[in-house]
Protein backbone atom coordinates (compact mmCIF):
# COMPACT_ATOMS: atom_id res chain seq x y z
CA UNK A 1 0.00 0.00 0.00
CA UNK A 2 1.22 3.09 -0.40
CA UNK A 3 0.37 6.81 -0.23
CA UNK A 4 -0.80 9.38 -2.78
CA UNK A 5 -1.64 12.23 -1.52
CA UNK A 6 -2.60 13.83 2.13
CA UNK A 7 -4.58 16.57 2.52
CA UNK A 8 -5.43 18.29 6.11
CA UNK A 9 -7.23 21.58 8.32
CA UNK A 10 -4.70 22.86 11.11
CA UNK A 11 -6.87 24.90 13.86
CA UNK A 12 -4.56 26.54 16.56
CA UNK A 13 -1.27 24.66 15.68
CA UNK A 14 -3.50 21.13 16.00
CA UNK A 15 -4.74 19.00 13.14
CA UNK A 16 -8.60 19.12 12.96
CA UNK A 17 -9.24 17.30 9.83
CA UNK A 18 -7.20 14.87 7.55
CA UNK A 19 -7.72 12.75 4.56
CA UNK A 20 -5.33 10.53 3.21
CA UNK A 21 -5.76 8.56 -0.56
CA UNK A 22 -3.89 5.64 -0.65
CA UNK A 23 -3.22 2.73 -3.20
CA UNK A 24 -3.51 -0.82 -2.34
CA UNK A 25 -3.06 -3.07 -5.34
CA UNK A 26 -6.45 -2.17 -7.89
CA UNK A 27 -8.50 0.07 -4.70
CA UNK A 28 -7.89 3.16 -4.09
CA UNK A 29 -8.73 3.80 -0.60
CA UNK A 30 -9.79 7.75 0.56
CA UNK A 31 -10.38 8.22 4.60
CA UNK A 32 -11.66 11.22 5.54
CA UNK A 33 -11.62 12.28 9.57
CA UNK A 34 -11.73 15.28 11.80
CA UNK A 35 -13.90 17.67 11.92
CA UNK A 36 -14.69 20.41 8.97
CA UNK A 37 -15.66 23.64 11.10
CA UNK A 38 -13.88 26.43 9.62
CA UNK A 39 -14.86 29.05 7.09
CA UNK A 40 -13.00 27.79 4.19
CA UNK A 41 -11.66 24.55 4.17
CA UNK A 42 -10.18 25.07 0.67
CA UNK A 43 -7.70 27.79 1.97
CA UNK A 44 -6.16 24.01 3.93
CA UNK A 45 -7.10 21.67 0.97
CA UNK A 46 -7.09 23.02 -2.75
CA UNK A 47 -3.55 21.47 -2.99
CA UNK A 48 -4.58 17.89 -1.86
CA UNK A 49 -7.54 18.46 -4.46
CA UNK A 50 -4.85 19.36 -7.12
CA UNK A 51 -2.36 16.69 -6.33
CA UNK A 52 -5.01 13.97 -6.61
CA UNK A 53 -6.12 15.31 -9.71
CA UNK A 54 -2.30 14.94 -11.12
CA UNK A 55 -1.40 11.79 -9.66
CA UNK A 56 -4.47 9.43 -9.62
CA UNK A 57 -3.99 9.21 -13.56
CA UNK A 58 -0.83 8.15 -13.50
CA UNK A 59 -2.43 4.87 -11.22
CA UNK A 60 -3.85 1.71 -12.68
CA UNK A 61 -6.74 1.61 -9.94
CA UNK A 62 -10.19 0.14 -10.96
CA UNK A 63 -12.01 0.66 -7.57
CA UNK A 64 -12.71 3.26 -5.03
CA UNK A 65 -13.43 3.31 -1.36
CA UNK A 66 -13.99 6.30 0.32
CA UNK A 67 -14.13 6.10 4.39
CA UNK A 68 -15.73 8.89 6.57
CA UNK A 69 -16.15 6.97 9.70
CA UNK A 70 -14.07 9.43 11.70
CA UNK A 71 -15.13 12.00 10.00
CA UNK A 72 -17.17 13.51 13.22
CA UNK A 73 -18.38 16.82 11.85
CA UNK A 74 -19.00 18.46 8.54
CA UNK A 75 -20.41 22.16 8.02
CA UNK A 76 -22.21 23.29 5.28
CA UNK A 77 -18.92 25.23 4.40
CA UNK A 78 -17.47 21.89 3.89
CA UNK A 79 -20.16 20.27 1.71
CA UNK A 80 -18.60 21.50 -1.42
CA UNK A 81 -14.71 20.59 -1.19
CA UNK A 82 -16.38 17.23 -0.14
CA UNK A 83 -17.43 17.00 -2.89
CA UNK A 84 -15.44 18.57 -5.08
CA UNK A 85 -12.79 15.78 -3.86
CA UNK A 86 -15.27 12.46 -4.71
CA UNK A 87 -16.49 13.97 -7.92
CA UNK A 88 -13.21 13.87 -8.97
CA UNK A 89 -12.20 10.95 -8.09
CA UNK A 90 -15.16 8.94 -9.05
CA UNK A 91 -15.17 10.75 -12.49
CA UNK A 92 -11.08 9.51 -12.89
CA UNK A 93 -12.02 5.76 -12.22
CA UNK A 94 -15.18 4.45 -13.59
CA UNK A 95 -14.97 0.87 -11.37
CA UNK A 96 -17.33 0.72 -8.21
CA UNK A 97 -17.36 2.62 -5.21
CA UNK A 98 -17.56 1.34 -1.61
CA UNK A 99 -18.85 4.21 1.10
CA UNK A 100 -18.03 2.89 4.81
CA UNK A 101 -19.91 5.16 7.20
CA UNK A 102 -21.79 5.20 10.33
CA UNK A 103 -25.66 4.00 10.73
CA UNK A 104 -26.25 6.56 13.30
CA UNK A 105 -24.73 9.29 12.12
CA UNK A 106 -27.48 12.15 10.10
CA UNK A 107 -25.44 13.86 7.89
CA UNK A 108 -23.64 10.60 6.56
CA UNK A 109 -27.10 8.89 6.18
CA UNK A 110 -28.66 12.43 4.87
CA UNK A 111 -26.43 14.50 3.25
CA UNK A 112 -23.66 12.66 2.05
CA UNK A 113 -25.22 10.82 -0.41
CA UNK A 114 -26.26 13.92 -1.55
CA UNK A 115 -22.78 14.79 -1.68
CA UNK A 116 -21.42 11.86 -3.84
CA UNK A 117 -24.60 12.66 -6.03
CA UNK A 118 -26.30 8.89 -5.45
CA UNK A 119 -29.27 10.06 -7.76
CA UNK A 120 -27.27 10.38 -10.82
CA UNK A 121 -27.92 6.61 -12.24
CA UNK A 122 -24.60 6.24 -13.37
CA UNK A 123 -22.93 6.78 -9.80
CA UNK A 124 -25.80 5.11 -8.13
CA UNK A 125 -24.85 1.17 -10.12
CA UNK A 126 -21.67 1.95 -8.97
CA UNK A 127 -21.97 2.75 -5.22
CA UNK A 128 -22.41 0.29 -2.42
CA UNK A 129 -22.67 1.49 1.15
CA UNK A 130 -21.45 -0.36 4.31
CA UNK A 131 -22.64 0.75 7.41
CA UNK A 132 -21.00 0.63 10.71
CA UNK A 133 -21.94 1.10 14.57
CA UNK A 134 -19.82 4.18 16.30
CA UNK A 135 -17.11 2.64 18.70
CA UNK B 1 -30.00 0.49 33.44
CA UNK B 2 -31.69 3.91 32.45
CA UNK B 3 -35.15 2.98 30.66
CA UNK B 4 -37.04 4.96 28.08
CA UNK B 5 -39.51 6.24 30.41
CA UNK B 6 -36.68 7.39 33.17
CA UNK B 7 -34.40 9.21 30.11
CA UNK B 8 -37.99 10.96 29.28
CA UNK B 9 -37.88 12.49 32.79
CA UNK B 10 -34.46 14.64 31.81
CA UNK B 11 -34.20 17.97 32.08
CA UNK B 12 -31.33 20.25 31.25
CA UNK B 13 -31.45 23.72 30.67
CA UNK B 14 -27.77 25.86 29.56
CA UNK B 15 -28.22 29.56 28.46
CA UNK B 16 -25.59 31.96 27.48
CA UNK B 17 -25.23 35.45 26.50
CA UNK B 18 -22.29 36.76 24.80
CA UNK B 19 -21.67 40.44 24.06
CA UNK B 20 -21.01 42.23 21.91
CA UNK B 21 -20.92 39.75 19.30
CA UNK B 22 -17.83 41.53 16.91
CA UNK B 23 -15.48 40.99 19.89
CA UNK B 24 -15.89 36.96 19.39
CA UNK B 25 -12.77 35.96 17.58
CA UNK B 26 -12.35 32.49 17.70
CA UNK B 27 -14.23 29.22 17.05
CA UNK B 28 -17.45 29.83 19.55
CA UNK B 29 -19.99 27.82 16.96
CA UNK B 30 -17.68 24.55 17.76
CA UNK B 31 -17.18 25.58 21.47
CA UNK B 32 -20.78 25.71 22.04
CA UNK B 33 -21.63 22.51 19.57
CA UNK B 34 -18.89 20.62 21.38
CA UNK B 35 -19.35 21.34 24.77
CA UNK B 36 -23.08 20.24 24.32
CA UNK B 37 -22.84 17.39 22.47
CA UNK B 38 -20.49 16.04 25.11
CA UNK B 39 -22.90 17.46 27.73
CA UNK B 40 -26.72 15.98 26.31
CA UNK B 41 -23.98 12.81 25.20
CA UNK B 42 -24.17 12.45 29.00
CA UNK B 43 -27.61 11.49 29.15
CA UNK B 44 -28.50 11.04 25.47
CA UNK B 45 -27.03 8.64 22.71
CA UNK B 46 -24.83 9.89 20.81
CA UNK B 47 -27.24 10.34 17.41
CA UNK B 48 -28.89 13.08 19.66
CA UNK B 49 -26.06 14.73 20.93
CA UNK B 50 -24.72 15.44 16.97
CA UNK B 51 -27.90 16.87 16.32
CA UNK B 52 -27.66 19.13 19.23
CA UNK B 53 -23.94 20.10 18.24
CA UNK B 54 -24.78 20.51 14.47
CA UNK B 55 -27.86 23.13 15.00
CA UNK B 56 -25.93 25.13 17.77
CA UNK B 57 -22.75 24.97 15.18
CA UNK B 58 -24.91 25.93 12.19
CA UNK B 59 -27.33 28.60 14.27
CA UNK B 60 -24.57 30.10 16.20
CA UNK B 61 -22.44 30.75 13.42
CA UNK B 62 -25.59 32.67 10.99
CA UNK B 63 -26.05 34.40 14.49
CA UNK B 64 -22.15 35.85 14.28
CA UNK B 65 -22.43 36.35 10.62
CA UNK B 66 -25.16 37.87 10.42
CA UNK B 67 -25.87 39.93 13.67
CA UNK B 68 -26.88 43.69 12.15
CA UNK B 69 -25.62 45.08 14.89
CA UNK B 70 -22.25 44.07 15.77
CA UNK B 71 -22.43 45.67 19.73
CA UNK B 72 -25.32 43.02 20.17
CA UNK B 73 -25.84 40.23 22.13
CA UNK B 74 -26.41 36.79 20.90
CA UNK B 75 -28.23 34.68 22.87
CA UNK B 76 -27.91 30.45 23.05
CA UNK B 77 -30.40 28.49 24.93
CA UNK B 78 -30.46 24.97 25.07
CA UNK B 79 -33.29 23.04 26.75
CA UNK B 80 -34.78 19.44 27.05
CA UNK B 81 -37.61 18.89 28.81
CA UNK B 82 -40.68 16.20 28.28
CA UNK B 83 -38.39 13.97 25.33
CA UNK B 84 -38.24 17.41 23.99
CA UNK B 85 -35.04 19.01 22.93
CA UNK B 86 -35.66 22.58 22.11
CA UNK B 87 -32.44 25.29 20.37
CA UNK B 88 -32.92 29.17 20.48
CA UNK B 89 -30.82 31.52 18.68
CA UNK B 90 -31.54 35.01 19.15
CA UNK B 91 -29.56 37.76 17.96
CA UNK B 92 -29.51 41.41 16.68
CA UNK B 93 -30.98 41.93 12.86
CA UNK B 94 -32.85 44.34 11.01
CA UNK B 95 -36.47 43.92 9.83
CA UNK B 96 -35.62 43.21 6.54
CA UNK B 97 -32.45 40.63 7.54
CA UNK B 98 -35.88 38.26 9.76
CA UNK B 99 -38.00 38.80 6.52
CA UNK B 100 -34.81 37.23 4.89
CA UNK B 101 -34.74 34.18 7.24
CA UNK B 102 -38.82 34.35 8.10
CA UNK B 103 -39.73 33.43 4.09
CA UNK B 104 -36.40 30.95 3.96
CA UNK B 105 -38.07 29.29 6.69
CA UNK B 106 -41.09 29.78 5.38
CA UNK B 107 -40.25 27.97 2.18
CA UNK B 108 -38.31 24.68 3.77
CA UNK B 109 -41.77 24.10 6.40
CA UNK B 110 -43.60 23.98 2.69
CA UNK B 111 -41.29 21.88 0.95
CA UNK B 112 -42.76 18.10 0.55
CA UNK B 113 -39.73 16.68 0.21
CA UNK B 114 -36.91 18.10 2.36
CA UNK B 115 -33.90 16.10 0.71
CA UNK B 116 -34.72 17.09 -3.02
CA UNK B 117 -35.14 20.78 -1.64
CA UNK B 118 -31.51 20.04 0.35
CA UNK B 119 -29.79 18.36 -2.76
CA UNK B 120 -31.14 21.04 -5.36
CA UNK B 121 -30.05 24.12 -3.13
CA UNK B 122 -26.54 22.47 -2.36
CA UNK B 123 -26.31 21.91 -6.41
CA UNK B 124 -27.71 25.83 -7.10
CA UNK B 125 -25.09 27.57 -4.91
CA UNK B 126 -21.87 24.94 -6.04
CA UNK B 127 -22.61 26.39 -9.59
CA UNK B 128 -21.97 30.05 -7.78
CA UNK B 129 -19.27 28.73 -5.35
CA UNK B 130 -22.07 30.76 -2.90
CA UNK B 131 -20.70 30.48 0.59
CA UNK B 132 -23.78 29.98 3.44
CA UNK B 133 -27.30 29.12 2.93
CA UNK B 134 -27.40 25.66 3.49
CA UNK B 135 -27.64 25.61 7.60
CA UNK B 136 -31.16 26.03 7.96
CA UNK B 137 -32.13 23.76 5.16
CA UNK B 138 -29.65 21.26 6.19
CA UNK B 139 -31.41 21.25 10.23
CA UNK B 140 -34.98 20.44 8.40
CA UNK B 141 -33.68 17.90 6.32
CA UNK B 142 -30.96 16.35 7.81
CA UNK B 143 -31.64 16.46 11.35
CA UNK B 144 -35.66 16.22 11.27
CA UNK B 145 -35.93 19.67 13.67
CA UNK B 146 -38.91 21.93 13.09
CA UNK B 147 -37.83 25.46 12.62
CA UNK B 148 -39.48 28.95 13.30
CA UNK B 149 -37.99 32.67 13.16
CA UNK B 150 -39.72 35.54 15.25
CA UNK B 151 -39.11 38.81 15.66
CA UNK B 152 -38.74 40.93 19.00
CA UNK B 153 -36.99 44.02 17.64
CA UNK B 154 -34.29 44.53 17.42
CA UNK B 155 -34.03 40.47 17.54
CA UNK B 156 -34.28 37.74 15.47
CA UNK B 157 -35.40 34.85 17.36
CA UNK B 158 -34.84 31.47 15.21
CA UNK B 159 -36.21 28.42 17.53
CA UNK B 160 -35.28 24.76 16.10
CA UNK B 161 -37.14 21.74 18.11
CA UNK B 162 -37.00 18.26 17.86
CA UNK B 163 -38.81 15.19 19.86
CA UNK B 164 -36.86 12.91 21.38
CA UNK B 165 -38.80 9.82 22.07
CA UNK B 166 -38.31 7.57 19.65
CA UNK B 167 -34.77 8.56 18.49
CA UNK B 168 -32.63 7.20 21.27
Amino acid sequence: MKVLAFGEIMDGGTSVFSSVAKVDGDLLIVSFGGSIRIDNPYRYLEQYLLDLEQLLPQEKVGRIEFDVKELDFCNSNGFYIIMDISEMIINTIPGPITVKRLKDDDWQQETLPILLNVDEPEISTRITFQEFAEV
Amino acid sequence: MVTQEDLAKTNIAMRYDLSPVRNVIGDLSGLLGTFCDELIGAFYPKNISKKANIVITELVNNAIRNSADGEGKMLLEIAINQDILRIQVTNPATMSQYEKVKGHIDRINSAGDLRALLAHTIRERRKDRLRGGLGLIRLAAENKFTLSAHYRAPYLVIDSEIGLGGLS
